[in-house]
């Protein structure tokens, strides 16, 4: 085993952080408080090459592998860009982009992804619905053939980027009776007719990242903009999993990072009964317990990374451990971090607050811990 | 980056598990027996059997932890709990302190017999009434004509009633640094007191030792030139091996829980189809496999010598330690009543894991650590 990183990856996430200081975090905050989305941040990220990162240099992309691509999700989060523009950022590339370009055609991959790593466009995805979260089988939105065009039919919830999307790619039912097999994934721009998006839903955490329904209303769309074949959708989905474990969890153990940096020089700062508060077990040991959430976390990740660099197909079982980790173990240093703050840890204006919040997705988006547990116990 | 186990790594842990389905380990129950001399006699039996098998010499000479040598680790902890623990103090503790830190001399008469299993050695450290994390330590030695003579108790020394050479942490002529008296177990004034009898790892011969004007040559004696610095190796090594117990814990309590939910139906399915456990189990499961890349990651850091070592090591004994508490608690909460019986390895697991969190560098303790370290104070 060995758990190096070259110097090259070593350097690029350092860089990748002093831009992120420099150019998002100051922003981050007025943003989260009003709940707005970032484009300019965002752009930002596709000017320097961070939303393209592991796509091929001919379609804008910087040709990264995937550990690499980890450890810039890391750095963001690790120099306070908040969970709200990196779920954006995933939502974007690795949800969106990045089914385009494993499964689409050399005319789709031409089409979307140059735009997408540029973020001249943002893409979102659609899998969620109302009455389909965990059994993602139970779909009801329709993609009926008629002719040369797929029509398509019914809603999609909890959409990330979903209001100010450029594109979607979004999964529906073609087959009648098929469960999981009936699943086909398409390409659906803005504008199409038939195709909207709902109001912004106000969140709890993440708030800069824009979340909403799709509804679609007799859309019809062009038979090219099915993406591989019928009845593969609900295989591609799974397979966006690889990074979701991986490059969207990354900023979230960057963030505790972050947040273990302001909880030492609170401590440090902080002054009760004449003396720093550091100085009191107490408050040691949480930022002890933090410290150690982020080292257990952080190895999960990478290993998940590194796998997928080697080409191997994703152990399930491996991607579940680290997402169901990070998930719910996250939520108890997260709520240290507040907690040492005391009263101005409940407060707006504290990042610590903002993590909180943001934190209590982990173990709701992209597969709840349950269905992590599920899909564990299936395996063992 | 490589995530992968060494095939060469995979082929010394099946020589490990080679050596106890030859008789099922029948003869480990030796180790429970009262009686120093037959305890001692089948661990000096194993300790040869282990290094044959090419188990016992790893990161002895050199004193560096490697992920090799906690992937090796980790499968003897889980066959044979005391047995490890008692050839890992021997070796991986005792051995490396006078490798490391001992002269020509004392590593030529020591260490070739350790590593081939003729002898046993322990290091002993702790004290009553004091934490030892607080020197100086209340055991001293004085000059005299024959080098020093040596005063002073210790307590819970693994190995305490079976150990040929006992090297005992404390300070010269009222010095401040920490020197270690090594000490043979014929020397006069050496009382070992009786074995104790623990909640945990009941195969594991741990007594109290007394010095009572106990004369040690000079020869025998590691006065490095920054005791301290010594003083924090063998903490460090004893972390270290106490770490790579943790894992083998997990995996004996893991295995075992899955193979009876597995096995044991009610309401005419096995037990592991009811969310309740199979949800129990993915826990178990999460906490053991992030325990065990944590673990590794700091042994890794140890053989690369980065700056965080210290810090990953104790992050990584302060999880896997807990982890392993959780995972024995849960493990005996599946097997229920037959797990309450005495004599299966979830309730065994159950037991040893306190001392996990207790023994080397408590868990309290190196929270203060971590915490310490990301102060930088």
């Amino acid at each position: 085993m060995d758990f190096h990183f070259t110097d090259e990856q070593v350097m690029f996430k350092e860089q990748v952080i002093r831009f992120a200081r420099k150019e998002i975090v100051p922003r981050v905050q007025e943003h989260e408080l009003k709940g707005e989305f970032d484009a300019q941040a965002f752009h930002r990220l596709g000017d320097v090459g961070i939303l393209g990162l592991h796509f091929p240099q001919a379609f804008g992309g910087s040709d990264a592998d995937v550990v690499t691509t980890v450890l810039a999700g890391e750095a963001l989060g690790e120099a306070g860009v908040d969970g709200g523009l990196t779920l954006a950022y995933g939502a974007h590339t690795f949800l969106c982009a990045d089914t385009i370009f494993a499964h689409g055609t050399d005319a789709q991959r031409t089409a979307y992804i140059p735009k997408l790593a540029s973020g001249d466009w943002i893409g979102c995805m659609g899998l969620t619905e109302p009455g389909a979260g965990s059994d993602v089988s139970s779909m009801t939105t329709r993609a009926d053939k008629r002719g040369d065009r797929y029509v398509l039919n019914g809603n999609k919830m909890f959409i990330t980027n979903g209001p100010v999307a450029d594109v979607a790619v979004v999964y529906a039912k073609t087959g009648k009776d098929l469960k999981h097999a009936g699943i086909s994934a398409f390409i659906v721009e803005k504008g199409t007719p038939g195709f909207s998006a709902g109001n912004n839903l106000i969140k709890m955490g993440v708030r800069t990242s824009h979340t909403s329904e799709l509804i679609f209303e007799d859309c019809e769309i062009p038979e090219t903009q099915l993406i591989g074949q019928e009845g593969g959708g609900f295989l591609m989905a799974m397979q966006t999993v690889e990074w979701d474990r991986s490059a969207l969890l990354a900023p979230f153990i960057g963030g505790m990072t972050y947040v273990l940096e302001k909880c030492v020089r609170y401590a440090r700062e902080r002054y009760q009964f004449g003396r720093p508060i550091a100085q009191f077990q107490a408050i040691k040991h949480k930022l002890a317990d933090i410290k150690i959430f982020i080292e257990a976390a952080r190895t999960l990740c990478y290993r998940i990374a590194w796998c997928k660099d080697q080409g191997r197909p994703l152990n399930h079982l491996e991607a579940a451990v680290a997402k169901l980790f990070v998930g719910d173990w996250g939520l108890r240093p997260a709520n240290d971090a507040m907690v040492l703050f005391g009263g101005y840890g409940y407060c707006h204006e504290y990042e610590v607050e903002r993590s909180f919040r943001d934190s209590r997705l982990a173990p709701i988006g992209g597969g709840t811990s349950e269905i992590q547990k599920k899909i564990i116990s299936k395996l063992i | 980056m490589n995530f992968d186990i060494g095939e060469e790594e995979k082929n010394l842990c099946e020589r490990i598990k080679g050596l106890f389905t030859v008789d099922g380990g029948a003869d480990l129950i030796h180790l429970e027996n009262d009686q120093p001399e037959v305890v001692r006699r089948a661990t000096l039996r194993w300790a040869a059997s282990l290094a044959e098998a090419g188990y016992l010499a790893p990161g002895v000479l050199n004193g560096r932890n490697s992920v090799s040598l906690v992937v090796m680790q980790e499968s003897l902890a889980a066959l044979a709990p005391s047995l490890f623990l008692s050839v890992e103090v021997s070796t991986r503790i005792f051995g490396r302190l006078v490798a490391v830190y001992g002269t020509s001399e004392q590593k030529d008469g020591i260490l070739s017999n350790l590593t081939s299993g003729r002898i046993i050695g322990t290091t002993a450290l702790s004290e009553e009434g004091m934490n030892i994390e607080n020197p100086p330590l209340a055991t001293t030695g004085v000059s005299s004509a024959e080098g020093f003579r040596v005063s002073g108790s210790k307590s819970h020394v693994v190995n305490g009633p079976i150990a040929d050479w006992i090297a005992a942490a404390g300070t010269i002529d009222g010095e401040t640094g920490t020197s270690f008296f090594l000490i043979e177990k014929s020397r006069k004034g050496l009382v070992t007191g009786n074995r104790l009898a623990t909640l945990g790892y009941t195969g594991a011969a741990i007594s109290p030792v007394h010095f009572e004007g106990c004369p040690v040559p000079s020869h025998h004696v590691i006065r490095p030139e920054d005791g301290s610095d010594a003083l924090k190796m063998v903490r460090l090594w004893e972390d270290q091996v106490l770490t790579a117990a943790t894992l083998g814990l997990m995996r004996r309590s893991f295995d075992v829980a899955v193979t009876y939910a597995k096995t044991h139906r009610s309401g005419g399915k096995p037990i592991i189809a009811y969310q309740e456990v199979g949800f129990k189990l993915a826990e178990m499961l999460t906490l053991f496999q992030t325990a065990q890349l944590l673990a590794y990651r700091a042994a890794w850091m140890s053989e690369s010598g980065d700056r965080e070592t210290d810090a990953l090591a104790h992050c990584a004994k302060v999880f896997c330690a807990e982890a392993a508490e959780k995972i024995a608690s849960e493990s005996l909460q599946i097997l229920g009543g037959n797990g309450y019986i005495l004599g299966n390895p979830a309730e065994a697991g159950y037991r040893d894991a306190k001392y996990l969190q207790i023994a080397g560098t408590s868990t309290e303790i190196s929270r203060m650590k971590i915490g310490d370290a990301v102060l930088a104070y």
